[in-house]
């Protein structure tokens, strides 16, 4: 449609506005449909602008004759005791009202007419590409497909009493769920298979509250997948949000912050004077934010003969700051497994690092229970290639390696969506933690590992000697 | 009579203040500013803005400007806040502060992880 011609019909839909407020807007409403006619262009952006003209009219034009109806009534209410009577239009009815009142109907007509070819199109070819047809349409509780979300999961605390709880439901929601985004598509249809029939004998309407179901979907979940501990369904008291969760450019500057505060988590960095290098690390920050920081560290303790890295407090954070980390301690590329990503090119270390002694220099890290996530992958990868001595007590075991997915507003469930390969091992440390090499209680271990890397550092010193004879 | 017939502030109201509360706008202009602070969510219709406009105008919310330049046909009416339009929109901003803390408060707003 020309520019000329839609505005020709904008200008008769504006008839339907009372007179006073025609004279007074109907020009700039005009020119201002013009304008956004010519900015908007292509077919979805002109029929968003014909459903606004239609839903402003249809909110508008009422409100406007009511506005100018109450008007009149008020000037007539001055001559009190007299019936009186006033003319509210002072135009009569056109032939051209009728022609406006067709046009608005078969615009109105087609726009409903493509949204609904449209919609049939989209949810058809949507139940071909998941190849799961009606159910997808009728579940109650479509899965975000955030990934972000899920490393949340554990900040909230489950509580009890639920109300209104339909164990059945959560339980195929949760079958659902498996079968979209397990990472082993076969395994994921057995186990959704027993989730539903388990559902259908009414194995969870004995559960008591959302806690208690949320429990017992994670542990048949166990089961039937053959020990996949990764797998869960989670309970929260307070509703979780829908959609997937979205990183804004205010919480990037709030943590930006909050990490610089906390000099990006790193408590020490020095070179005590038995060569012993220590580095206390209550974190893994955002390398985006905190690489500066963190290599200006290593390159503190440069000298070092020997390390030790306290991960006694740090309870994990970004897989690429423990891989900046890790770069030091090879002088070639080394395989880090994370349960979290699929193997890529950042799966390996970019060793060597320039100007870096520490490469051959033996390493040992404290570890304690509040050793989590990120410090664990650190911990277990290191420990796995031989590279560190792991001093103190067992660590956390949290491997978050799955990927959270909301169910409702009080259900969400962990699924693992990529299998990373693990060249060290079977599993992750998801619930089991990873052992020390020398047992001693966290609050013993920095004395054990100094002992420990004393003699080493002197061993290097001495032959360090000899060599330079 | 401002008050009663504001209170409370429509949404549309409101965030013709606040589009206006940076420059003078003609009407286009108030249309796009707020689609804009809106993040595209709000497209405010000829019919629902003149509407707004209107009833601000009548409550000295705010008032017309003339835009000087260009041709008699080019000429758009601006609008611009008056004192007690930038009053009402910073109460009724404030009233909005306030919920936001009390939802923050009660954990409708999460946190942000470290």
């Amino acid at each position: 449609m020309s520019e000329k011609r839609a505005a020709a019909l904008y200008g008769w839909l504006l008839r339907l506005y009372p007179a006073a407020f025609r004279e007074q807007y109907g020009d700039e409403a005009l020119a201002l449909f013009r304008d956004r006619y010519r900015d908007e262009r292509g077919l979805m952006a002109r029929t968003r602008l014909w459903m606004d003209l239609l839903a402003d009219l249809a909110a508008s034009v009422p409100r406007e004759r009511r506005r100018f109806k109450m008007g009149a009534m008020a000037l007539a209410a001055h001559r009190t005791g007299m019936p009186s009577f006033q003319v509210l239009e002072d135009e009569s009815l056109r032939p051209s009202m009728a022609i406006s009142g067709a046009a608005v109907s078969t615009v109105a007509f087609c726009i409903c007419w493509i949204l609904m070819s449209h919609w049939t199109w989209q949810s058809r070819a949507e139940s071909d590409i998941n190849g799961v047809g009606a159910r997808a349409v009728v579940t109650i509780a479509a899965p975000t497909g955030s990934s972000e979300a899920g490393r949340n999961e554990k900040m909230l605390a489950p509580a009890a009493a639920a109300s209104g709880v339909d164990p059945e439901q959560v339980a195929q929601a949760a079958a659902l769920n498996l079968e979209r985004y397990y990472v082993d598509h076969e395994a994921a249809r057995k186990i959704a298979d027993g989730l539903r029939q388990r559902a259908k004998a009414g194995a969870y309407n004995g559960a008591g509250d959302g806690r208690a179901l949320a429990a017992m979907l994670t542990k048949d979940l166990m089961a039937l997948s053959g020990g996949d501990r990764a797998l869960t369904v989670n309970y929260f008291e307070a509703p979780l949000p829908e959609g997937p969760r979205a990183v804004s450019a205010e919480s990037a500057a709030r943590y930006r912050e909050a990490v610089q505060a906390q000099n990006c988590m790193i408590r020490t960095a020095e070179v005590q004077p038995d060569h012993v290098g220590y580095i206390r690390l209550d974190g893994f920050p955002d390398p985006g934010v905190c690489e500066a920081k963190a290599r200006a560290a290593m390159a503190k303790i440069n000298g070092a003969d020997a390390i030790i890295f306290d991960l006694r407090e740090n309870g994990g954070g970004y897989p690429g700051m423990v891989a900046l980390i890790a770069a030091y301690l090879f002088d070639h590329p080394e395989y880090l497994y994370n349960p979290r990503e699929a193997t890529t090119a950042n799966s390996w270390t970019r060793s060597p690092v320039n100007g870096n002694r520490l490469a051959g220099k033996p390493v040992f890290l404290l570890i304690s229970p509040r050793t989590r996530s990120g410090a664990e992958q650190f911990a277990y990868d290191l420990k796995a290639l031989k590279r560190a001595t792991l001093v103190g007590e067992k660590t956390g075991g949290a491997a978050h390696s799955g990927v959270f997915h909301r169910i409702d507003d009080h259900f969400g469930m962990g699924i693992p969506e990529v299998r990373a390969i693990n060249p060290f091992g079977e599993g992750d440390w998801e619930g089991v933690g990873i052992e020390p090499d020398v047992k001693t209680p966290a609050d013993a271990a920095l004395a054990t590992a100094e002992k420990l890397a004393a003699a080493r550092a002197r061993e290097i010193d001495a032959l360090r000697r000899i060599t330079a004879r | 009579m401002a008050r009663k017939k504001f209170d409370p502030l429509p949404s549309a109201a409101f965030q013709i203040l606040v589009a206006l509360a940076g420059e003078d706008l003609h009407g286009y202009g108030i249309m796009r500013q707020v689609q804009q602070q809106t993040g595209g969510r709000t497209r405010l219709g000829p019919g629902t803005l003149y509407g707004s406009i209107r009833a601000l105008l009548d409550e000295r919310l705010i008032e017309e400007i003339e835009s000087g330049a260009g041709s008699e046909a080019e000429r758009r009416r601006f609008y611009r806040l008056t004192a007690a339009g930038r009053g009402m929109a910073r109460a009724e901003a404030e009233r909005l502060a306030d919920l936001l803390r009390a939802a923050r408060a009660n954990n409708l707003l999460e946190g942000d992880r470290v």
